[in-house]
């Protein structure tokens, strides 16, 4: 009874294509952004900060970036790391070159160079298909890795190629840096978030999502009726590899606050980044943050639980478990529902529309 | 008296069968002869499509149908020969640029993009007339929602046509295949093309769904004066709805006239007969 | 300047020099790929008989081998400790198919090998609960397998070759000949090349896939403990190997991913390029490109060779 549709009679085209088209979802969704902003910077502590909102934050808009190129428009990657990598180390060269530029233009500058590197990466993409191309964004990702070890003007000459936030303010409060206000950064995480998750809906839902998921269910036919491949690839790996860009800066100026080259290891970053969009659900908006929510919050629910129980665990027994629930609700995910978490989330709107009745 | 009878001789010329000799050449195949390694998929065939009418494209199995179809579309390019269309001569251009020139077409086995709706399906069938730019993509405001919900006005006119508004929501992976066949048609209509291609489009259906599609046929070809080519196996229907025939065979023309014509051409009768070849 | 001299010019002369030092460069290539090989082989008979990139392929290398050591250690004399950890492999793929693969039949190539990156992870974790987290060291003395260098006089001085080297190239011809005799001449490679193309077809036709499934598995889990032997005996045994399974990639790429001899011919290729661009090229670079040649090089062979040197070709229909 409590999530009808009844009465919500669309008389407009313009009305179906709303953004979130029933008024429940309007109100959860909108209403859940408010208590994002809201409740964290009163209630939150840093541990909450530190171990669960900054981690899914950033990782999240990786998972988005990753979830456009992959899930709507089908291209396989396993370069997220170094995409997140180009995105931190641009980000850092940036802010230390200019101290006086607003941390959100640094942000979108790291973004905008991680997506001309995302083009060049995309080339190939016209005649390599399927894995063949995951083998291509391997290659980037092992160069970049390579690059940020060797290249000691990335990291301002340190000698451990180690880069990290340091100290910005706005509007007087400090924002990054060591003496960072954490519900301050919380919030300015949130907002690039939130402003980069809206852009991203928009995109999706009109000719350029269209013409990405016509790339991905059917190439062939796709050019057959007028849409240019090579034009709708590398504008998904263009705005894939801004998001994942700007999501590396901020996991790395924001979150972590110094990183050395190894944080953007292939097994820490690029395969976890594919495990939330796969959990979260392919093709997917909130998918890819409802995955990155579980894949950050299952070691934390470990490591808590079974001291809670009295249960006395090594902590690499700990995560001998965290890699085999992984893989094992990876695989389980994708026998029983390749669209992730996302899905299940709509079939239980669908039983709440019937609710309380059976059918 | 002889008024009245030559009066009525006109009127059925015009509803069944009718070449109009004078409508302009639409599309004109020169010479093409289409190689894939050792095989000949095509060799030497020429014929031209007029504006406006329904020509059909019949031929036993392996002829080269579709293999025609595709030269046309700029899928395969031609190893020799070339296709005019609309007074300009090309035998190498990219299937997107052709798409964008008003030819659209359907697929022998149904080419839709089975993760998205209907509706969006149909919506592909515009994107190559959407152009607002990417950065008001971006908002979705101002001009690109207009242009969106203006090409949603005419997807809707096209569902509304093909009388496929419940299902305009379901994703096409799960309709039954005489549906997506629909849905696919719809498609390429909503591509407003000059010239539109099927493919066996009633491969598979029953008689009542043949019919139907028969109607669809028609009617685009009557309503928005569609050019059409069309590969179909059912006799009937080539015979009822063609205003003209041309049958292939192991890659080669063997005729080409109106339906009756063709009906009593010897080599049409062999080949289909599998009288063989010396 | 400097920089172009080193990349162009430089290189050359050494290599004309001393052209001895190059053939044992070209040596060591070689060696190390037919280590590559006989990891790729693995990859490159799942996804011939059942049209799956199995990721996990690199954590089947640890597993076996791991487990040899672990019986072996035990007390459990060579040859059992082999055939032991042979039969391990043959039950993890037989729960793997009845597991994963069964409730996956003809999802597309994309789902199946995120599902065995999946897999590989649980399977890490797993060993590593099992066999601890050390490293081991493969018994190479009980193995008979000689650790000693050859020297072998050449113009006037002389190259250097391990006979592990050797001897694991002479394994890896052997087990190359007998899988390329056994998918081309049997009924079993054949029908288990039908299974690769369309699984459904293939059960329509009586082929009983389940079955297929656990035989290629284990063959695969079979050709895992020799590679895993023939790495680890050159140095030890952990569970970070499991990162080799990417290399095997630009190999498959290089050879065709479905071809038995292209994988040793891609296996070489990637090999003698690697070392060779190392020590010519590497210093002029900044060292280690290693790390990222042979992606390199399957990307440009990508770009004009997609199928792979054996690989069969790609036609789309429409």
């Amino acid at each position: 009874m409590i999530y009808r549709e009844g009465g919500q009679i669309k008389t407009s085209y313009a009305a179906d294509q709303q953004l979130f088209p029933i008024n429940q979802d309007r109100w959860f969704v909108y209403g859940f952004i408010i208590f994002l902003f809201v409740i964290p910077p009163l209630f939150a502590t840093e541990y909450h900060y530190e171990v669960i909102l900054y981690p899914i934050l950033s990782l999240g808009l990786a998972a988005l970036g990753l979830n456009i190129l992959t899930g709507y428009c089908g291209l396989i990657s396993l370069g997220t790391g170094g995409f997140m990598a180009i995105g931190a180390y641009s980000a850092f060269k940036i802010t230390t070159a200019f101290p006086d530029l607003n941390i959100f233009i640094v942000f979108i500058l790291a973004g905008l160079i991680s997506a001309l590197f995302g083009i060049l990466i995309g080339l190939p993409s016209l005649r390599i298909k399927g894995f063949y191309l995951a083998v291509t964004t391997l290659a980037a990702h092992f160069f970049v890795e390579w690059a940020i070890n060797r290249i000691d003007w990335l990291s301002n000459y340190s000698p451990s190629h180690t880069i990290g936030g340091p100290p910005r303010d706005m509007f007087g409060i400090t924002v990054m840096g060591p003496e960072a206000n954490p519900a301050a950064k919380y919030i300015i995480m949130l907002i690039v978030v939130v402003a980069l998750g809206f852009v991203a809906k928009n995109l999706v839902r009109g000719r350029v999502g269209r013409s990405w998921m016509a790339i991905r269910d059917m190439d062939i036919a796709a050019e057959l009726i007028g849409i240019k491949p090579l034009q709708t690839k590398l504008l998904a790996f263009a705005i894939s590899s801004f998001y994942i860009g700007v999501s590396g800066a901020l996991y790395v100026l924001m979150y972590l606050e110094s990183v050395d080259p190894e944080a953007f290891e292939i097994l820490t970053t690029s395969f976890p980044v594919l495990f939330m969009i796969i959990i979260g659900g392919l093709g997917s908006i909130m998918g890819a943050f409802m995955g990155a929510a579980f894949i950050v919050l299952i070691p934390v629910l470990l490591r808590n639980l079974f001291p809670a129980l009295g249960i006395d665990i090594a902590s690499h027994v700990i995560q001998h478990i965290e890699f085999m629930l992984f893989g094992g609700l990876i695989v389980f995910f994708l026998i029983v529902e390749p669209n992730g978490l996302a899905r299940l989330w709509q079939i239980v709107k669908e039983k709440l529309r019937l609710w309380p009745f059976p059918h | 008296m002889n008024d009245l009878m030559s009066q009525d001789a006109t009127v059925e010329q015009t509803i069944v069968g009718r070449p109009d000799h004078t409508a302009e050449i639409l599309l004109s195949v020169d010479n093409v002869t289409l190689n894939f390694g050792g095989v000949k998929a095509l060799q030497d065939v020429s014929f031209d499509i007029r504006r406006g009418e329904i020509r059909a494209i019949i031929g036993p199995n392996g002829a080269g149908k579709s293999s025609m179809l595709n030269v046309i579309n700029g899928f395969y390019h031609p190893s020799e020969g070339t296709i005019t269309y609309k007074g300009e001569a090309r035998s190498d251009m990219r299937p997107a640029v052709v798409a964008r020139s008003g030819i659209a077409r359907t697929f022998q086995n149904i080419a839709l993009f089975s993760g998205m709706s209907t509706l969006d399906n149909i919506m592909t069938g515009r994107n190559t007339m959407m152009n607002r730019n990417f950065l008001w993509q971006v908002l979705h405001l101002g001009p690109a929602k207009e242009e969106e919900l203006a090409h949603r006005a005419r997807a809707e006119d096209v569902i509304d046509f093909l009388e496929i508004q419940a299902i305009r929501k379901v994703p096409v992976g799960r309709l039954p295949y005489g549906l997506q066949k629909r849905v696919e048609l719809g498609r390429a209509l909503a591509a407003e093309p000059e010239l539109l291609l099927l493919d066996e489009p009633m491969a598979g259906m029953n008689t009542e769904e043949k019919e139907d599609m028969c109607r669809f046929i028609l009617d685009v070809n009557d309503e928005f004066g569609t050019t059409i080519a069309l590969i179909e196996h059912d006799m009937s229907v080539v015979m009822d709805i063609s205003d003209r025939v041309v049958v292939l065979d192991y890659g080669v023309k063997i005729a080409d006239g109106t339906p009756d014509e063709v009906r009593s051409n010897q080599n049409v009768i062999d080949a289909y007969l599998g009288v063989s070849h010396d | 300047m400097d920089f172009l001299y080193n990349v162009s010019v430089d290189p050359i002369l050494q290599i004309v020099e001393d052209p001895v030092f190059f053939i044992q460069v070209i040596a060591e290539g070689l060696m190390a790929g037919v280590m590559y090989s006989l990891v790729a082989l693995g990859f490159c008979l799942i996804y011939k008989a059942s049209g799956v990139f199995n990721f996990a392929q690199g954590i089947f290398i640890v597993f076996a081998v791991m487990c040899m050591i672990t019986v072996f250690e035990y007390g459990v004399p060579i040859i059992p400790a082999v055939i032991i950890a042979f039969l391990a492999m043959v039950a993890l793929s037989w729960a793997i198919e009845r597991i994963v693969l069964r409730n996956m039949v003809n999802q597309e190539e994309i789902i199946m090998f995120m599902a065995t990156i999946g897999l590989s992870f649980f399977l890490e974790g797993f060993g590593q609960t099992i066999f601890g987290g050390d490293s081991k060291l493969v018994p190479v003395e009980a193995l008979h397998l000689g650790r000693d260098a050859l020297i072998v006089p050449m113009f006037g001085s002389s190259i250097r070759l391990q006979e592990l080297d050797l001897t694991a190239g002479v394994i890896a011809a052997l087990l190359v000949g007998i899988l390329a005799l056994f998918f081309q001449k049997t009924p079993v490679g054949r029908a288990l090349r039908a299974v690769a193309d369309d699984h459904q077809a293939a059960l329509s036709v009586g082929i009983p896939l389940q079955w297929m499934w656990v035989v290629v598995w284990s063959v695969a889990g079979l050709v895992a403990l020799v590679a895993g032997i023939m790495w680890g005996a050159s140095s030890s045994v952990d569970f970070s190997l499991v990162v080799i399974a990417l290399k095997a990639l630009p190999v498959l790429i290089l050879g065709g991913f479905t071809s038995v001899p292209g994988v040793i011919v891609g296996g070489l290729i990637i090999g003698v390029g690697e070392k060779i661009a190392e020590i010519y090229w590497g210093d002029a670079l900044g060292g280690s490109i290693e790390e990222w040649f042979a992606y390199v090089l399957a990307l440009v062979f990508l770009m004009f060779r997609p199928q792979g040197l054996f690989g069969e070709k790609i036609i789309e229909r429409v």
